[in-house]
């Protein structure tokens, strides 16, 4: 077995549909942040407050529970931050320092390589990794190398090999590695397994190698068809191994089809009459959508044929409509600034909710009042407001990051633009709103379950799908594919 | 006797272990679910996307209102868009036909099967209002030269022409043609074109998330024990059963 002059140009490509946001914290995933995230405060509030979250849930006082909101609005903005703590670092280029050195040149770019020895022995192969192993918490890796002068034999391979693999030899020579070799066409997979696999590949040709976790298998292509599949028999990091390229659009299509594979297998589910229907109205029952309540229901009423959601689901009304106008209206004047009135109707209706002036609820409030004046440049009365208002939270552990980035707002002149803009932003509205809200749900004096004004039906359900989808990937040896709504919204197709 | 417990003893934990699924209680679970992080305006997309995507302009615009969140359509081309499919669903189909083309003559030219299935629409109609003769026409001069291209349309049409043979078209073998539902399959198609033709998914990401609800959870049965989610419509966590 000898390798004369091949030279292979080779680029690193890896495919990266959705990462978009992991929407699932706990202490162990701390490790996973990005370093974009490390030097954002909410990072370490992350942890904390899901520990504050818990007691939260576990006391019904009310109290605490408007401090689990709070909490969820830092978590959303942590969030925000780490949009991309589940983007592991995929391979880039190949690995220069752990190459076999002297019997291949490895380009400046670090993505070609070049054999130069001449006439050595089976154990002089030029192998070349990755510079990272292959990321697994996806459904498909893959790369693919072009070659552009596959030498006097051929002898190329294209495979997957572990950490501490011989360097010297082909990938599927030796265990714990698997090749697809261009010479024979057969799949190597350790000592003495080889097996006929597909075509032979040559100078012109572009060869893929990938990694199926969902079914966990290897998938070869040769210039866009899939070859063949084998299993994964390696549990461990895989290197992709001399390798890796360009797009490829018939290889796209192989994630497609597996794709479209899981989605018709998903779509054989069945759904009770009318559930989405009924999931939408308890949302905006929940949340205090009132005119848009009103219009769909009107709507659902007079289609063809009607739907009564109410009847056909068994939702329970009284759980749900409890205060809603009140809510809607609050929800209003929140969502428009106007925090003086919020309070004054809060004031007049719930007065148990606003009369502990050191609850977050009224943090909120004053926090958003405070902003709402940042907001119109009445920066005079914003600081007497403050004073008067704010100063008094700092004693407080809990409420100090926050009323520290209100008034950091006073110290910019164009505060959108300050690292604590995103209090200006629409959202931090929404917190302010939505923690009144289940205030008040929670106030309902036929509430059944204690906790079930925290969520929405609807936000319950993507909870559990998603804890669903992570905990299999974690009990599948972490590899595979999460639930990320964010990156569902976003695409065409939806994705488990 | 001693020799005899070690033994059914091994044989339980033998049997245990094949059958060992990890078990999650639900204090674990509730914690799990606890640090899962939905965000609201991504929920109000998911919302937003369904009254869009089924035509809830009043409710879209509403909820564009009441809680600031960006219709992925301009709420417009749904108007058009349900009155065409309200059209078919009353059995107005040459107007919905109309419509559909005014909107954009493409839909129709390249989606010939809709085509055929809505003038099928046309044809059902006409039985429906006794107007045999008319029927007959519009059968042999419209739709019969679309079967001869396809045989699928051909069959289509035998059965439907059908319709004619029975007196008593309740009680014949294709008289589920005259159902409503016949009328809301050709709506409902019609209205997945014009999604489709507008580069809008023609079905609302919600019933599929629920579908892969239903799916993760019985994935993860597999592997866990775990509280399951058993009625969507409620939300309800129900114990692991162990």
């Amino acid at each position: 077995m000898l390798v004369l002059q091949n030279t292979l140009l080779l680029h690193f490509y890896s495919l990266q549909f959705h990462f978009i946001g992991e929407n699932y914290t706990h202490t162990e995933s701390k490790r996973e942040f990005s370093p974009l995230c490390s030097g954002s405060p909410f990072v370490f509030n992350q942890f904390v407050s899901g520990l504050k979250a818990m007691s939260a849930i576990n006391a019904t006082n009310g109290e605490d529970l408007a401090r689990y909101f709070l909490d969820r609005s830092r978590l959303s903005l942590a969030r925000g931050l780490c949009d991309m703590d589940e983007d592991e670092e995929a391979p880039t280029e190949l690995n220069t320092i752990n190459s076999s050195g002297g019997f291949l040149v490895v380009s400046p770019d670090k993505l070609s390589v070049k054999y130069t020895n001449v006439n050595l022995h089976g154990h002089d192969v030029g192998v070349v990794q990755g510079n990272r192993p292959a990321p697994v918490k996806r459904l498909v890796y893959y790369f693919e190398i072009f070659v552009k002068d596959a030498g006097t034999k051929g002898q190329i391979a294209i495979g997957f090999t572990s950490e501490n693999f011989k360097m010297r030899r082909q990938p599927g020579w030796e265990a714990n590695s698997c090749g697809y070799h261009g010479d024979d066409g057969n799949l190597y997979r350790g000592p003495g397994k080889s097996d006929e696999f597909g075509p032979t590949y040559t100078s012109g040709d572009i060869v893929g190698g990938g990694i199926n976790y969902a079914s966990q298998e290897y998938f070869f292509t040769k210039n866009g068809a899939v070859v063949g599949t084998a299993f994964k028999e390696v549990k461990g990091p895989l290197f992709p191994t001399i390798a890796v390229h360009s797009q490829n659009e018939e290889v796209q299509e192989f994630e497609v089809q597996e794709r479209m594979k899981l989605q018709m297998t998903v779509d054989k589910m069945s759904l009770p009459t009318n559930v989405s229907h009924g999931l939408v109205r308890s949302y905006l029952q929940y949340y205090g959508y009132e005119d848009t309540l009103h219009s769909f229901d009107t709507a659902t009423k007079s289609t063809v044929p009607p739907i009564y959601i109410a009847q056909e689901n068994g939702f329970d009304e009284h759980d749900i409509v409890y205060a809603l106008s009140q809510r809607k209206i609050l929800r209003q004047l929140i969502r428009n600034g106007d925090i003086d009135a919020a309070l004054g109707k809060l004031r007049e209706w719930y007065p148990q909710i606003v009369q502990d002036d050191k609850s977050a609820t009224c943090f909120l409030l004053h926090c958003q009042k405070f902003i709402e004046l940042i907001r119109v440049g009445a920066l005079e009365e914003a600081v007497k407001y403050g004073r008067m208002e704010l100063a008094k939270y700092f004693e407080f552990p809990e409420f100090d990051d926050l009323v520290k980035d209100c008034v950091a707002l006073l110290a910019y002149q164009r505060p959108h633009e300050s690292s604590v803009g995103y209090l200006l932003e629409e959202t931090q509205r929404e917190v302010v709103a939505d923690t009144v809200n289940a205030m008040i749900l929670s106030t309902n004096p036929n509430m059944k379950d204690s906790q079930s004004f925290l969520h929405s039906y609807l936000e319950r359900l993507l909870r559990q799908l998603t804890a669903c989808c992570l905990e299999r990937r974690s009990l599948n040896g972490d590899q595979g594919e999460a639930f990320h709504l964010h990156s569902v919204l976003d695409s065409n197709k939806a994705k488990c | 006797m001693s020799l005899f417990w070690i033994v059914i003893r091994q044989l339980a934990e033998i049997e245990e272990m094949a059958t060992s699924k990890k078990v999650i209680t639900r204090e674990e679970w509730e914690k799990k679910l606890n640090d899962v992080r939905i965000r609201k305006e991504d929920m109000n997309r998911l919302v937003m996307n369904f009254l869009v995507t089924e035509g809830y302009v009043d409710a879209a615009e509403k909820f564009r209102a009441e809680s600031g969140t960006e219709p992925d359509i301009d709420l417009a081309t749904i108007t058009d868009r349900m009155a065409v499919k309200k059209a078919v669903q009353c059995g107005n189909v040459e107007d919905a036909i109309e419509k559909v083309n005014d909107l954009n003559p493409e839909i129709l030219d390249t989606n010939p099967q809709l085509f055929f299935h809505l003038q099928q629409q046309r044809l059902i109609e006409l039985i429906r209002n006794g107007k045999v003769e008319e029927a007959l026409e519009f059968a042999q001069e419209e739709l019969a030269p679309r079967g001869e291209e396809n045989q699928s349309f051909l069959e289509e049409l035998e059965k439907t022409v059908a319709l004619l043979a029975f007196e008593d078209v309740s009680n014949c073998p294709v008289g589920e043609l005259l159902n409503i539902s016949q009328r809301l399959k050709t709506a409902s198609e019609v209205n997945a074109a014009i999604l489709t033709s507008q580069s809008h998914e023609k079905d609302p990401k919600l019933p599929s998330l629920l579908k892969m609800l239903i799916w993760a959870q019985n994935q993860l049965d597999e592997k866990a024990a775990y509280p399951r989610i058993n009625d969507l419509s409620k939300a309800t966590l129900e114990d692991p059963s162990v």
